[in-house]
Parts: structure tokens; sequence; C-alpha cells
């Protein structure tokens, strides 16, 4: 259970009361002892003021809030019918290329479109067209604070510089897992294949209740996972799959593998 | 009426505040997985090393101190 620091306030200002009292008292009575307790009250006192903990939210409410628009997904997905596979289209694909869309066949073994026919659906949240569907991932605003605490988007990094980069923004900068491993590995034919291995994510909790994903919802994966891809595609510049989601030790551990497409 | 601390009594000071600061900064790590705790961890960092940062000037000073003087 997570404790709160919420008396750090009136903590910090008697501590600079009583500091600024003992220094004052110090330079009139010249006592080196005085001083140094009203220094390091004064100091203490600014960086408890300082190191004030962001507005948190009970993870209880972000699992309720998390929970009804996956499900809301994976519904929308079956009721469709969609066959063929998910892939994450990169930013030549539209005019803006901070978008990120998920492209999904409604056959199997179906090309990808061309930009020119994604580009006139670009603006729709969701949009239908007789070959597939185009649609916002559900890792979309992951990803833009990824960008944001990583000072630059993932256009202008590569794979290497990711490699390097997400581990520390998921553990160190935004807490959001335990462990973030990346790994890239290249087969015979030339093709990239990316494995993430991600150690107690914030929501390993939620998706122990939630229902079982069907083969397509898992193809477009939960925010991380989906957040790492859009990462992938940016970074990369080419169409990305997410071949294979496996959770182990109750969520706890999730490991997932990315295919870069070439064109 | 003057501030009774000498510079190398400002100098200890900044040198016991920042072990201080950086051992705990170092030990509420999230590398360590050390993630209920409710503060700014990257602040508290930063923090430690401007502290460490001003130590190490206080010795550098003293130190072209020892060298200049005749």
């Amino acid at each position: 259970m997570r404790m709160k620091i919420g008396f750090a306030q009136p903590v910090s200002i008697i501590m600079l009361t009583l500091g600024t009292i003992a220094l004052t008292t110090s330079i009139m009575f010249i006592s080196t002892i005085l001083a140094f307790i009203g220094l390091g009250l004064v100091f203490w006192g600014v960086i408890l003021l300082y190191i004030r903990p962001e507005e948190y939210t009970k993870k209880i409410l972000l699992e309720a809030a998390l929970s009804p628009s996956l499900a809301t997904l994976n519904q929308m997905i079956q009721e469709f019918s969609y066959k063929g596979d998910v892939t994450y289209l990169p930013p030549k694909y539209f005019t803006d290329p901070e978008t990120t869309k998920i492209y999904i066949s409604k056959d199997k073994d179906t090309s990808l479109p061309t930009p020119e026919q994604v580009q006139k659906y670009e603006n729709q949240p969701v949009a239908r067209t007789p070959r597939g569907m185009l649609l916002t991932p559900p890792g979309i605003q992951l990803s833009r604070l990824l960008e944001k605490s990583l000072g630059t988007t993932f256009i202008r990094t590569d794979l290497k510089n990711l490699q390097q980069n997400l581990p520390k923004l998921f553990i160190e900068n935004l807490e959001i897992a335990e462990n973030l491993e990346i790994r890239a590995e290249d087969d015979i034919t030339k093709s990239t294949t990316i494995y993430a291995k991600i150690t107690k994510p914030f929501y390993a909790d939620t998706f122990k209740e939630a229902e079982e994903p069907s083969q397509l919802t898992a193809s477009i994966g939960d925010p991380i996972c989906s957040a790492i891809a859009i990462a992938i595609t940016k970074a990369t510049g080419k169409p990305v799959r997410i071949t294979d989601t496996k959770s182990f030790e109750d969520g706890n551990t999730i490991e997932a593998s990315y295919e870069i497409i070439e064109e | 009426m003057g501030f009774p601390l000498t510079f190398w009594d400002i100098s200890l000071w900044l040198a016991v505040t920042a072990i201080i600061l950086l051992i705990t900064s170092e030990l509420i790590s999230p590398y360590y997985g050390k993630t209920n705790i409710l503060i700014n961890k990257k602040r508290l960092r930063n923090v430690s090393l401007i502290v460490s940062t001003l130590f190490l000037i206080t010795v550098a000073i003293r130190i072209a101190t020892i060298i200049t003087s005749p």
C-alpha cells in the first residue's frame, strides 16, 4: 500500500520558520551551532517542498478507467469480424508525421494500402474501408508521453537509440514497469524481429481479471505493447506487426515480439 | 554581527548533506524496485547532484588556495 506524504507542506513551513529563526538568532549571538541547525532546517524544509510528488491517482481508479475502453475495443473488433493482420503504419503513410494508425485488413494475406488511400481517412478515429479498417492504437497517448519524457519524437531516433532509451523511460522516468528489456534479432531472410520483455507493468492487476482477448486484439496489443510498437514503427519508418504476446506469472511479466515488415 | 559560519564550515555541511542526499537518492531509485515511496525521485536526484557539485567546488577552492599560498 502506498504511503502518501500529505503532511509535507505544513512540516516544511514549520521547518522553514524554525530554521529562519535559528539563523537570525545565530547571527545575533554569533553561535555556530545555531547556524548549523538553522541552515539544516531551512535546507530540508525547502527540499521537502521541492520534492513533493505530482498528483497521484489511486491504482483502483486507473484500473476502473482502463478496463472498459479495452473491453469495448475487443468487442468492436469481434463484431466487425475482421480476419486479417494488424499492422502499425509508419509516419510516411500520413500527411501529419506524428499521426499513428493501425490497419486491420478484412481478409488474411491482403497487401497494405497505399499512403494515398490511408490519407483520405487520416483524421477519423475509426475508419472502415472496403479492404480494411484504420484505427487509433490504444498506446498512442502513452507513446506521446514517452516522447515528451524523451524530449524528442521517435521519428528522430533509430532502433538502437530506442533500445538504449526506452528502458530508462519505462523504469526511471515514468515508472511504468519494474524492468524492460528490448533486443533485436535479424533472421536469414534479413527481416528484423524485436523482442520486448516487460516486468511488473503498472496495469498487471487489471488484466488478471479482464476477459481473454481475441487473436486480433492481442495483435493490437495492450497500451504498453502498443506504445512500443508505435515507437518502433516511427523509429524505423517501416510497418510493424505484433506477432506474439505472452503473459506469465499472473500478468507480472509480458513478452511481446514485433516484426518489422520490409516493403 | 556577521555570519557565524566560515567557508570551511559550509564546505563540511555541504559534504554531510551531499552524502545523505546521494545515499537516499540511490536507495529509493526505481531500479531497486522501491516504487512505493511517493516523492519526486528525479528532483531529489538533481538536488543531490547539485549539492555534491557545490561541495566539490569548495574542495577545488581549497586546493587552489593551498597551491597558490606562498
